[in-house]
């Protein structure tokens, strides 16, 4: 979700009229945008915008444009979606780019002198759009040139990465398209969207100048916008047909809300893009949809009449013709996120303002309960704290370390791991709750003894047998930690605590890494091992930097649970 | 203060002490004659003459200073072995007999008695003729004995058993005794003269009050009672020592839940109050269940590797159950049969095995749909869930996420509202809230919900909204579905005193122990 930054001023002359702070940040619900900062002294806002399916909100000229319609009740009007004049500017497409970066739309800006502020602005929606609506320039890229060096028709085409040679942004020597990949910063930050392609893509006009290398970089003398110019070629590639499209109008209009006038382009393909082999762009991307008006009104729990809804949405940017049930509507052509009828909806509902809804109490009757598995561990909590032991809730990401290592188990014990490791101290989910309570003693040499701790949590067990790969178990752990803790300690508290379990049990003598020899066992319930029981190796407490022994219990729960006696 | 009242807060000394004024008539006593009359110890006399005088119920009646005299540790050796000058009679004399004779330097090799004390018993005898020097500076006892041998020998024996007053002694022999007293630079002398202060005391008018309550030997004093004493009654002769109780008792550490975890009970409680059902699920997801089945495209930015943990092996679930698979895939690609355009892009079915660390809560809620779950129905979980973040201030390893479902045929943005409502009551006392339109991939309206909370004023509580069909209808479900979760751990941070959100889940005991907060 972006955070934008715009100058109250500049907004103030989008929007046409002044717009005190308080004023502002009342507009917002209408474009799910939050303030997030304003400089006084320079005017300066910061609004983070919430819809991740609303690109054109990421720009001041979009937020003050839909308050500005809001404000007069209607759509705005974009006489450059006229289709009556031809355009007399072309993009030709070359064969073969369908193969590497298919589709490519432009438009020409005339008419408005860029200043220092709205080339700011200009540039934080191209990063913006690229960034996070084109996945980092993946799907979607933006170029934008100084229209009066051009000569038209430019031509999209492919050539071998050694054979074109320019000056890309912020060099001063020609470099091949094979030399930007390697040398230039935006090669270097992007070139994996090109990665072996024999040919790459580029365009370039009649008279062999090149604009740029798409999606890396535009050329330093033609693709460089400086305040002062009135004359821009605004073109955007991609790989998603619509999204490209989508991407050329939000900033065709965002131009043209700044006051310039927009030429479109015919962009000429030698295949098929979905949208025909010649396209006019900018262009209307949105079909009108029949839409229910039962729909509206379920989803927001209101009759709606007809008109009021066209009324609502009409002051909301879209086109709508109602009737009495049904609503043809269209999107504006800024926009591209109407999926489904709820879409819709939630317009009506923003655009009516959420208050103005009278929350209703769901009425139905429905019983409340904690699975088995909560009460069990609830239950099992209240004991061991009427036993005398501290509750400890841990963090369960742990190290490989701490859960095989310093417990003296064998390496190749299974633990699940993190591929995408972020720091080695939270590998791994833990595999059984002693090494988290050691955690606590390695930390607590200072708080007085006697130590008694339990914790009852998930862990994390490797099982291929199952579908996914591992079991999520709850377990007990105990920990008695003083200078006399012992075997018998501990074992008093698991033979009170499964005495009210109702549960008989035996211990097995068990040999394991993590206990002294002859003082450790499996916890047998009907010949099932459901735990472990023992006194901690000193090696073990060496490891941790623990100075006092330490005798632990770990219990299964989820058997509790079942019916099994 | 009552009489009754200031008895019952005497030690039993003090009791002790009262009885024997009253055995004596309330005559003045001194410390001896109470020593003798209560049988305590010299000590204990002194202490509880103390703190009676400091109760003001015994007050110095008089106070005679007196002079004693007493024999030191030299006088006990004299009475053995003689004074000096008693021993060079003596020594000189049987010499004689055996036709031995000494000269003073022979004496002094004898190391009998200091070379200073010798020479002093010399000039004595000397001076009252009971010895004579003979040739060669030999020594020889005359028949004259010395009356100051004599003298210090009766004072010796008179002395032996008992220290004295001074004033008893003739004043001839006082001033022997002065003389022959230890004194600064003399050291070694037979006799000591002490100078006491004798204090007689006598009972002040409320200490006559008191002492008729007192019997002596009638009370003992006990610290704890016993089973013994109970057993044969013997606790009605006991006096219990009284505590002071105004000290701190000794620190112990209870049993006690984790303090984070108490809230989260609270919580959890409150839901169920409110007719929730809890739902849970695996720390181990696929992406299909955690983002797929909730209709975020596999495209969405938030499901890089900069977001997510992914398992390192196996890195993919064996099967996603089917139809929810195909039917998923369906409303991705290009809606299904739900009414929607999907996101109209190729799903991968691959992808959705790919195993991660469950990263939002949601994903519990997205299995309940796909299990047949009850109409109307109200679940929630509590689901622990792992982001790819920095640890810091506000971002722990793996966190808590509150949050659930609602399913009826009564559902619409309205009753979302009203339920919204609910919680800002039940969950922060808030009487009032606000809804702010909000975006979440898979609800559509979508409503952030801010509380006015009784203590930190507007917060943000948490978010919801109705659940799309893309994602109810390919998980079998055909009525509206609000999908909500909420944020409570600043609640909780608030309540605990913490301003790090990695304390909630401390590792340091000490911190554990102390932690506290009321999160009513």
């Amino acid at each position: 979700m972006p955070t934008i930054s715009f100058f109250q001023k500049n907004f103030e002359q989008l929007l046409g009229q002044s717009a005190p702070l308080a004023q502002l940040e009342s507009w917002l619900p209408l474009v799910k945008g939050e303030l997030k900062d304003y400089t006084r002294a320079t005017g300066e806002i910061r609004v983070e915008l919430q819809d991740s399916n609303r690109p054109d909100l990421w720009s001041v000229e979009g937020i003050a444009r839909q308050i500005r319609i809001k404000l007069q009740g209607s759509p705005l009007a974009y006489p450059f979606l006229d289709t009556k004049t031809r355009p007399k500017r072309r993009i030709l497409v070359a064969e073969g780019l369908e193969r590497v970066r298919p589709y490519v739309a432009a438009c020409a800006a005339t008419g408005y002198t860029v200043t220092e502020e709205s080339l700011t602005q200009l540039i934080q929606v191209q990063e913006k759009l690229a960034d996070l609506y084109g996945h980092k320039r993946k799907t979607v890229s933006v170029g934008l040139y100084r229209l009066s060096r051009i000569q038209f028709p430019v031509t999209y085409g492919l050539v071998k990465p050694t054979e074109a040679r320019f000056t890309p942004l912020g060099f001063s020597e020609k470099l091949t398209l094979q030399d930007i990949l390697t040398v230039h910063p935006k090669g270097i930050e992007y070139g994996s969207i090109m990665a072996d392609q024999p040919l790459l893509p580029l365009l370039w006009d009649t008279e062999g100048q090149i604009l740029s290398f798409p999606p890396i970089i535009n050329s330093q003398d033609i693709g460089q916008v400086h305040a002062g110019d009135s004359a821009l070629l605004v073109e955007v590639t991609g790989t998603d047909m619509r999204m490209v499209l989508l991407t050329l109008n939000i900033f065709a209009t965002n131009l043209a809300d700044r006051g310039a006038a927009i030429d479109p382009i015919d962009v000429q393909y030698p295949y098929d893009t979905g949208w025909g082999k010649s396209i006019r762009t900018p262009c209307d991307i949105s079909d009108v949809q029949k839409i229910p008006l039962k729909a509206i009104d379920s989803a927001l729990g209101l009759p709606f009449d007809a008109e009021l809804v066209q009324q609502t949405l009409r002051a909301y940017g879209y086109e709508v013709k109602a009737s009495r049930h049904t609503l043809a509507v269209r999107l504006p052509h800024y926009r591209s996120d109407l999926m489904h009828p709820v879409d819709v909806a939630e317009d009506v509902a923003i655009s009516r303002g959420y208050d103005s809804f009278v929350p209703a109490m769901p009425a139905q009757f429905t019983v409340g309960s904690l699975s088995s598995l909560e009460m069990m561990s609830d239950y099992i909590r209240d004991h061991m704290i009427g036993q005398g032991f501290q509750e400890i809730f841990s963090n369960i990401l742990l190290s490989h370390e701490e859960l095989v290592e310093r417990m003296r188990l064998p390496a190749s014990d299974q633990v699940v791991e993190v591929d995408n490791v972020m720091s080695q101290s939270f590998s791994c989910l833990r595999s059984w709750i002693v090494p988290s309570l050691l955690r606590v003693e390695t930390a607590s040499p200072r708080a007085f003894y006697p130590h008694r701790l339990f914790e009852i949590g998930e862990v994390a067990i490797p099982d291929l047998s199952r579908e996914l790969g591992s079991r999520t178990e709850i377990r007990l752990g105990i920990v008695i930690a003083h200078p006399h803790a012992n075997f018998s300690e501990v074992h008093t508290c698991l033979d009170v605590l499964m005495f009210y379990l109702v549960k008989d049990y035996e211990l097995e003598p068990l040999s394991h890494g993590s206990f002294l020899d002859g003082r450790a066992g499996t916890i047998l319930c009907q010949g099932q091992s459901r735990g472990l029981i023992g006194e901690l190796h000193p090696e073990v407490l060496e490891n941790w930097g623990i100075s006092v022994p330490i005798s632990v219990c770990e219990l299964d729960v989820d058997w509790l649970c079942s019916d099994s006696p | 203060m009552q009489t009754k009242a200031v008895f019952d807060s005497l030690h039993p000394l003090e009791i002790n002490l009262l009885a024997a004024f009253s055995q004596s008539a309330d005559k003045p006593l001194s410390d001896s004659s109470l020593h003798d009359i209560s049988q305590l110890e010299p000590a204990q006399v002194s202490m509880a003459l103390g703190w009676l005088q400091a109760k003001k119920l015994i007050r110095i009646h008089s106070e005679v200073i007196t002079a004693w005299v007493g024999l030191t540790e030299v006088g006990h050796r004299y009475l053995k072995i003689g004074s000096p000058p008693e021993w060079i009679v003596r020594t000189c004399r049987q010499g004689a007999e055996e036709g031995r004779s000494f000269t003073v330097k022979d004496l002094q090799g004898l190391n009998t008695f200091p070379p200073a004390e010798l020479s002093r018993a010399f000039g004595l005898l000397k001076k009252e003729g009971a010895i004579a020097l003979g040739a060669g500076g030999r020594i020889e006892a005359t028949e004259t004995l010395s009356p100051t041998v004599e003298k210090i020998y009766t004072l010796l024996q008179q002395l032996k058993k008992t220290r004295q007053e001074l004033l008893l002694f003739s004043p001839d022999q006082q001033a022997l005794l002065r003389q022959y007293a230890v004194k600064r630079g003399s050291a070694q002398e037979p006799f000591r003269i002490k100078e006491r202060i004798q204090r007689e005391y006598t009972p002040t008018k409320t200490g006559k009050a008191v002492a008729k309550r007192c019997h002596a030997g009638t009370v003992e004093e006990v610290s704890q009672l016993t089973t013994d004493m109970l057993k044969d009654g013997s606790w009605r002769n006991k006096r219990f020592r009284k505590y002071t109780i105004t000290l701190r008792p000794p620190r112990v550490a209870p049993g006690r839940r984790h303090p984070y975890r108490e809230f989260l009970d609270l919580v959890k409680h409150k839901l169920v109050a409110m007719g929730f059902q809890e739902m849970r699920g695996p720390l181990v997801e696929t992406e299909f269940w955690n983002m797929d089945a909730l209709y975020m495209p596999q495209f969405h930015p938030a499901r890089a590797i900069h977001d997510v943990y992914f398992v390192k092996t196996p890195t993919h679930a064996e099967t996603i159950a089917e139809p929810f698979l195909s039917q998923v895939a369906a409303a991705h690609e290009y809606g299904g049969p739900t009414g929607s355009s999907g996101w109209g892009y190729r799903y991968d079915k691959e992808r959705a095995r790919r195993l991660i660390l469950r990263s939002q809560g949601t994903a519990v809620s997205a299995r309940t749909l796909a299990s047949n779950p009850l109409v109307p129905g109200k679940y929630f979980s509590m689901a622990r869930c792992f982001r790819y973040d920095q640890v810091d201030a506000t971002h722990a390893t793996d966190f808590f996420q509150i949050e659930g479902i609602v399913l009826g045929e009564d559902i619409n943005f309205r009753t979302l509202l009203g339920l919204l409502t609910i919680f800002a009551k039940e969950m922060a006392q808030a009487e009032e809230s606000k809804f702010f339109p909000a975006y979440f991939p898979f609800t559509e309206p979508s409503v952030e919900l801010h509380v006015r909370h009784p203590k930190l004023g507007w917060m943000e509580l948490g978010g919801a909204g109705l659940f799309r069909p893309e994602v109810t209808q390919p998980l079998g479900v055909t009525v509206p579905v609000v999908a909500w979760g909420l944020g409570l751990d600043r609640m909780a941070m608030v309540a605990l005193e913490v301003h790090d959100i990695r304390e909630l889940f401390s590792v340091d005991l000490e911190k554990v122990r102390t932690l506290r907060g009321r999160f009513a």
